[in-house]
């Protein structure tokens, strides 16, 4: 089954060792055959609202930044417990915040 | 939250085999370090609960399975010396070895040594971390039988001292082959199972899909092994798309493209340009990927690259000439090269025996014989696919592609009609009926129970019954062909309307009327055909026998084989007396011969009886709801072999049993220890001994 994991903006600034264990982490995972893609995003980005006929485009930044998604990764895992495990581990790395991890169903 | 265990298990899943490489490294026996990596799981079962589970999980697992290991070392009486030894290199071992380790344990587990169903069981045990439980519910077996496989295959890989080592360079290639053999196998496990109620067999799919991928990390130097990965995502990419919503299948060319998986096709293209960029000839796997990437490229099924998909199956049939990739060329070459060119091919597979129950030969002839305009034979083929189908949503499916085509109704009897007919008349006995029906049936499964019987050739049931009993032993053999001649004879000469004792409903099949068509259809068939196959075939027939009068009509091409009879007869009087003086038979041995001789009773009845249900003063013994008995020559022997036992069986094994191959209590003798004797021993020391069954101990 397959999991996005998407993880909230930090605080924290990023530092060489936190880049190099994340790198390592990502190679153990894609050589594992566990992680399908991952990446960050861009801050803000642009807003489309649809009401009735209307639709609205709004531009970046939004007052509830802190609820964005800053980056994003889709694991191939077993169990939810296994994504679970895979969260903890990143979240062990990159310091104070929070993931969101939902099952992904489809095509 | 998730509970303890349920995230003790996605540890121990993840981890499993970085562990075990890393204990094969310090105790070189798989059996013993999958042991102590489930001795590690034991202790966090017991400590996480309370203690919580700690911050690095993996490292905790690991850093008590290595210290069991090195307990192990020290406590099995090794050089201390060594195990410290052994300690402080590991905690050297730089994180590239621990790779490797990984490597080698796949090569291990897949080692060629092991029986392929052991191979399998062993990867997905010690590799995946799957329990046994796991994959026998994916492999729908039960758990013993799993356990069993597993134990036996520790067992083989101690015996044969098989090193903790990766391949030499010139043992490579099969080493490898059998790597990707067993990957395949389970991915295919997975692939091949309905969608399902148990999730576990089509996550077999991702579980083949991840130990691909991480192999492809270990040996990124070998075509073949990104070949294989490359397959099997674009597979896996159609998976949901190749089923519909009531789970029938859906062929490739009618599949909603749109459901494929862009992703996983993606990483199947990159898997195909890794191995591209490789070089070298393309191998079975890269081959077989080259036409999964013509089949995802194409946008629509119109769009098909048929002409490349047939000759890289050309290129494959070379290389692999299995029956399945002979027929899947068939259908390419049927695409590419026009209907009648497939057939050609098809047609060529009839008289494989590995095909004989395989339905999708006659689906795919059903399929060339429609496009070509044979509705007549195409829905025969459809209907004979239907009845061999083993999944219930295909079978139903190949049902409606038959009932699709549109025949004008075929004058006469159908051979599954004669067939019913035959089979209901008064004068048979059960056991004839039984032998009969199983003849009749296999016939009508192998050549279409709708065929009218007018068009049943003798080529036909000739090349129908080679392929269903070509091997079989003499006796077999005849016994079918005997029946088949009956049927003959019965067809071609009875009338079987009036004064048959045909089933109500069987009766109005058989109007009255048809009788007269099928004799006069037959009529045409009766002689032996000029170049058919009537004449006895080459080695097999023992000329024309007392019922040459029965060999006329379809079962013409049929001849009766030699029986020698020496596998069951008795032994006689001088053999025994000279198996009774060998001196280098063991006491045990002598006594079961002996018994089993004088008893007459069944092998598995001798096996047993225990020693409480002796009555040596009557010389018998009970053993299930009989008596065995027997006379002076066991009644010397038994004493000396029951040694003051009391109780337990009275047969007993040589070696006390493994914990995995635990008997029984009433199977275990509760003095020493040992299981009972099983039947399968007991024959292989026969055999050894004498080169002849257990059977024929037993007096006529």
């Amino acid at each position: 089954m397959r999991y996005l994991m998407m993880s909230k903006p930090s605080d924290q600034p990023a530092d060489e060792n936190l880049y190099a264990e994340m790198g390592k982490f990502i190679e153990e995972l894609t050589a594992a055959g566990v992680l399908l893609a991952t990446g960050g995003l861009e801050a803000g980005g642009v807003r489309v609202t649809s009401v009735g006929d209307e639709i609205t485009v709004t531009d970046g930044p939004f007052t509830e930044a802190k609820e964005a998604v800053a980056g994003f990764a889709l694991v191939e895992v077993r169990s939810r417990a296994e994504a679970i495990e895979l969260t903890r581990r990143f979240r062990r790395i990159v310091g104070d915040g929070e993931s969101v991890i939902q099952e992904v169903f489809g095509p | 939250m998730t509970d303890v265990a349920a995230r003790i298990d996605a540890v121990v899943k993840l981890e499993s085999a970085r562990i075990v490489a890393a204990l094969m490294r310090i105790v070189h026996d798989v059996g013993l370090a999958e042991e102590l990596a489930q001795d590690a799981l034991v202790a966090a079962l017991e400590q996480w609960p309370a203690a919580g589970v700690p911050e690095n999980p993996g490292a905790w697992l690991m850093t008590i399975a290595k210290r069991r290991a090195v307990d192990h070392i020290r406590r099995s009486r090794l050089h201390e010396r060594k195990a410290e030894q052994h300690a402080r290199e590991l905690d050297q071992a730089a994180p590239a070895s621990e790779r490797d380790d990984v490597l080698r344990l796949m090569f291990i587990s897949c080692h060629p040594v092991l029986p392929t169903e052991a191979r399998v069981a062993l990867t997905l045990r010690v590799v995946g971390g799957l329990t046994a439980a796991e994959i026998a519910r994916a492999f729908l077996v039960t758990e013993p039988v799993v356990a069993r496989r597993l134990a036996t295959a520790k067992r083989t890989l101690a015996e044969a001292r098989v090193p903790f080592a990766l391949p030499e360079a010139d043992d490579l290639p099969p080493r490898l082959s059998s790597v990707l053999e067993v990957i395949y196998l389970i991915f295919n496990e997975g692939y091949s199972a309905s969608s399902g109620d148990d999730l576990i067999r089509p996550a077999l799919c991702l579980e083949a899909l991840r130990l691909g991928r991480l192999l492809a990390d270990l040996a990124p130097g070998e075509g073949e092994v990104h070949g294989l990965v490359a397959l099997m995502e674009i597979q896996a990419s159609r998976a949901a798309a190749r089923t519909g919503p009531a789970g029938e299948p859906i062929q490739l060319h009618e599949q909603n493209r749109g459901r494929w998986d862009q992703l996983l096709i993606r990483r199947g293209f990159t898997a195909m340009l890794r191995a591209r960029e490789i070089g070298g000839t393309p191998g079975p796997y890269v081959l077989q990927a080259a036409i999964a990437v013509c089949h995802a490229q194409a946008h629509t099924a119109q769009d098909t690259d048929w002409a490349r998909i047939a000759a890289l199956y050309d290129a494959l049939a070379r290389l692999r000439p299995t029956p399945i990739v002979q027929l899947n060329r068939a259908v390419a070459v049927g695409m590419a090269r026009g209907p009648q060119a497939g057939l050609d091919l098809a047609d060529a597979l009839l008289t494989d025996p590995a095909l004989r129950d395989y339905h999708l030969l006659p689906g795919v002839r059903g399929d060339l014989l429609a496009r070509l305009g044979r509705a007549g034979e195409a829905r025969r083929e459809f209907e004979r696919a239907a009845g061999l189908a083993r999944n219930a949503a295909e079978g139903a499916f190949l049902r409606r592609r038959a009932d699709e085509i549109t025949v004008a109704e075929a004058a006469g009897r159908t051979l599954g009609e004669a067939a019913a007919e035959f089979l209901a008349r008064e004068n048979l006995d059960a056991a004839t009926l039984r032998s009969y029906g199983q003849t009749l049936t296999r016939l009508c499964r192998a050549v279409g129970a709708r065929l009218p019987l007018a068009e049943l050739t003798a080529e036909r049931v000739a090349e129908a019954c080679a392929t269903a009993w070509g091997d079989a032993a003499p006796r077999t053999w005849n016994r079918h062909v005997s029946a088949i001649r009956s049927f003959s004879a019965w067809a071609s000469t009875a009338d079987p309307a009036p004064g048959s004792a045909a089933a109500p409903g069987l009766g109005s099949a058989a109007a009255p009327g048809l009788g007269s068509t099928v004799g006069s259809g037959l009529g045409s068939e009766a002689g032996p055909r000029p170049g058919s196959e009537a004449g006895p075939r080459p080695g097999s027939a023992v000329g024309l026998g007392p019922d040459s009068a029965a060999r006329v009509g379809f079962a013409a091409g049929l001849g009766r084989r030699p029986e020698t009879g020496a596998r069951t007869a008795p032994l006689g009087g001088p053999d025994l007396d000279g198996l009774w003086e060998r001196a280098d038979v063991a006491l045990r041995e002598r006594t079961l011969w002996r018994l089993l001789h004088e008893s007459g009773a069944t092998v598995r009845a001798v096996l047993g009886l225990n020693v409480e249900d002796l009555d040596q003063e009557d010389r018998r013994g009970r053993s299930g709801d009989g008596f065995v008995s027997w006379r002076s020559g066991t009644a010397r022997l038994l004493p000396e072999l029951l040694a003051g036992r009391t109780r337990g069986p009275v047969f007993l094994a040589d070696r006390r049993p493994g914990p995995a191959r635990m008997p029984a209590e009433a199977d275990r003798c509760p003095e020493t220890g040992r299981g009972r004797l099983s039947y399968e021993r007991a024959e292989y020391l026969f055999k050894q001994a004498t080169g002849t069954t257990l059977h024929r101990l037993k007096p006529r």
